[in-house]
């Protein structure tokens, strides 16, 4: 039997991504340069909520680009697969990009996310958002902003649930 | 009975019948709202040195008990309701409402139309009140002549730091007349929580290593205090993480470049929505608050508004954007039984917490 342990309720998801938000303003110096990339497939409504909460702030659309990492991942599956990275491209330019994720864990994905940033854009500078950092890194890689550090045991599974896609919010952790 | 007056600074006078303590009072006429939490209301040092008129008709319906101070020495200079109960019900050991006015000293008046009384007070700008056992113009002399203390941080805050020890981080509370409810919030975060007094000045916050300060609630005028605790919020806004409470909020607005007014007619209750800017999420809180920010005297490089009161528009919250300084106007704990769902205290920890980690790089390779 798995169990299954909530970590992260509504509310302090909620709480989280609200104080993200803060922070990338205080970080940023407001918010007329930035860019927001989603990793797919919850970095993008997380990304979005983002820029929600950017919109009720400061009046301002920050754009969310909606990146597909599929084809620089470096595990197996992912080998000799094709396509665009982003749907919906935006000049990168000179901006200030956040990469948006739900789980922080290995490093590797973010890595294949800046890899596909590559093939959009040379934005100014890159920094990363995370729900949840739950350490285990194998690359040299760190969050800039962080909803909840977790720490957690490598033969345990963190799930981040968003109302989108999964009918609530949450996030989970889940024993073997 | 004993009949006894509330008399009015326009020269009103109203009769009533008096409980609680007997002695003349004089003070501050200001109106609270709240449906509930009328013990905490009173121990409220906010109300350090007024009378408190509750239009809620009826008072003291579950008698008064020893979890729901708000100071343990109250200071509030007297009540009005128009309904009195001597109900006791609370299982633990505990007071009627007349009994605890009377060992505290508390001069109250019933049988007064609070709420009639309210729209006449708000129409004439009445300030100070008190209740007397005659209402002749001897009385009134008085009244007029009275002089209310601007000293009120100084009567109601702590002269010496203490600490209420707790396993997690350390916490300091600028004590300005705090409301302990902000210390139970802490203390239920597990915080380490030294509270100081209000004119402790950054050196001396600093050698005590907080890694964060609140700065809290308190009576009285902001434009009044001393500038000490405005140098403290300049000095220690890009050093630590801080969070202000109701005085501490307006006084972190101050010192980021705005200005505070006295409100035509102070807000003191709980039915007020409150908008939560980033969300557009509605809550209700206690508020407190006799003083307003000016909207347009605040600088949008400098400051976030983050809440706004939704029947009077006035500015409930403010976050700075240079530093990890936040602050509200109204009562984020949820005192008297308004639990919004919004746990700021919550949100200080987490970012306390968080920058901590990543300045350590205690999580990542």
């Amino acid at each position: 039997m798995q169990d299954e342990k909530v970590v992260l309720d509504s509310m302090s998801m909620q709480r989280a991504l609200t104080r993200i938000t803060y922070e990338i303003i205080e970080k940023n110096k407001g918010v007329g340069n930035l860019i927001l990339i989603g990793i797919k497939t919850r970095g993008v409504y997380l990304a979005d909520r983002i820029a929600n909460r950017l919109k009720k702030l400061e009046n301002t659309d920050v754009p969310v680009i909606k990146l597909d990492i599929t084809k620089y991942r470096d595990d197996q599956q992912s080998v000799g697969k094709v396509g665009n990275v982003a749907e919906n491209t935006v000049d990168i330019t000179n901006k200030n990009v956040i990469l948006v994720d739900d789980v922080l864990y290995t490093g590797r994905t973010v890595r294949a996310a800046l890899a596909a940033i590559n093939e959009i854009g040379r934005p100014k500078r890159i920094n990363l958002a995370v729900l949840v950092d739950r350490g285990h890194r194998e690359l040299p890689i760190r969050a800039d902003f962080v909803g909840k550090n977790i720490p957690s045991s490598k033969q345990e599974t963190i799930k981040v649930l968003v109302s989108e896609i999964d009918n609530r919010d949450g996030v989970e952790i889940k024993q073997p | 009975m004993e009949k006894r007056y509330l008399i009015l600074d326009d020269g009103t006078s109203f009769l009533g019948e008096g409980f609680g303590d007997l002695s003349n009072t004089t003070g501050e006429l200001i109106i609270n709202t709240d449906l509930n939490g009328y013990q905490e209301a009173i121990t409220d040092p906010v109300y350090h040195n007024q009378i408190i008129m509750f239009t809620q008709p009826s008072i003291g319906n579950i008698g008064t008990n020893p979890q729901n101070y708000e100071s343990i020495i109250t200071s509030a200079k007297g009540i009005v309701v128009n309904q009195r109960e001597d109900i006791n019900q609370s299982p633990l050991k505990a007071q009627n409402l007349s009994e605890f006015l009377r060992e505290r000293q508390i001069p109250g008046i019933w049988k007064i139309d609070t709420r009639a009384l309210r729209q006449y007070v708000q129409s004439h700008h009445v300030q100070k009140a008190s209740i007397v056992n005659t209402n002749d113009e001897h009385a009134f002399d008085q009244l007029t002549a009275a002089v209310l203390s601007n000293q009120q941080i100084q009567a109601v805050a702590t002269p010496k730091p203490y600490l209420v020890p707790g396993s997690g981080m350390t916490i300091v509370v600028i004590d300005l007349g705090l409301r302990e409810s902000i210390i139970r919030q802490l203390a239920k975060l597990n915080c380490n929580i030294i509270v100081v007094p209000w004119d402790t000045d950054f050196k001396g916050i600093i050698s005590l290593a907080p890694e964060g300060v609140v700065i809290s609630s308190g009576p009285g005028a902001p434009e009044e205090i001393d500038n000490t605790v405005l140098e403290t919020i300049i000095k220690l806004q890009p050093c630590l993480p801080l969070f202000g409470i109701g005085l501490g909020h307006e006084l972190i607005a101050i010192a980021n470049g705005a200005t505070v007014t006295k409100m035509a007619s102070g807000v003191h209750g709980n039915h007020h929505p409150i908008r939560q800017i980033i969300t557009n999420d509605i809550l209700y809180a206690d508020q407190s608050q006799t003083y307003q920010i000016e909207r347009q005297s605040i600088d949008n490089n400098r400051l976030i508004i983050t809440f706004v009161d939704l029947i009077n528009n006035s500015i409930q919250g403010l976050r700075s954007r240079d530093y990890p300084t936040f602050s509200v106007q109204f009562s984020p704990e949820g005192t008297s039984g308004i639990d919004s769902g919004l746990d700021l205290f919550a949100e200080f920890t987490e970012s306390i917490l968080v920058r901590r980690r990543l300045n350590n790089n205690e999580f990542g390779i």
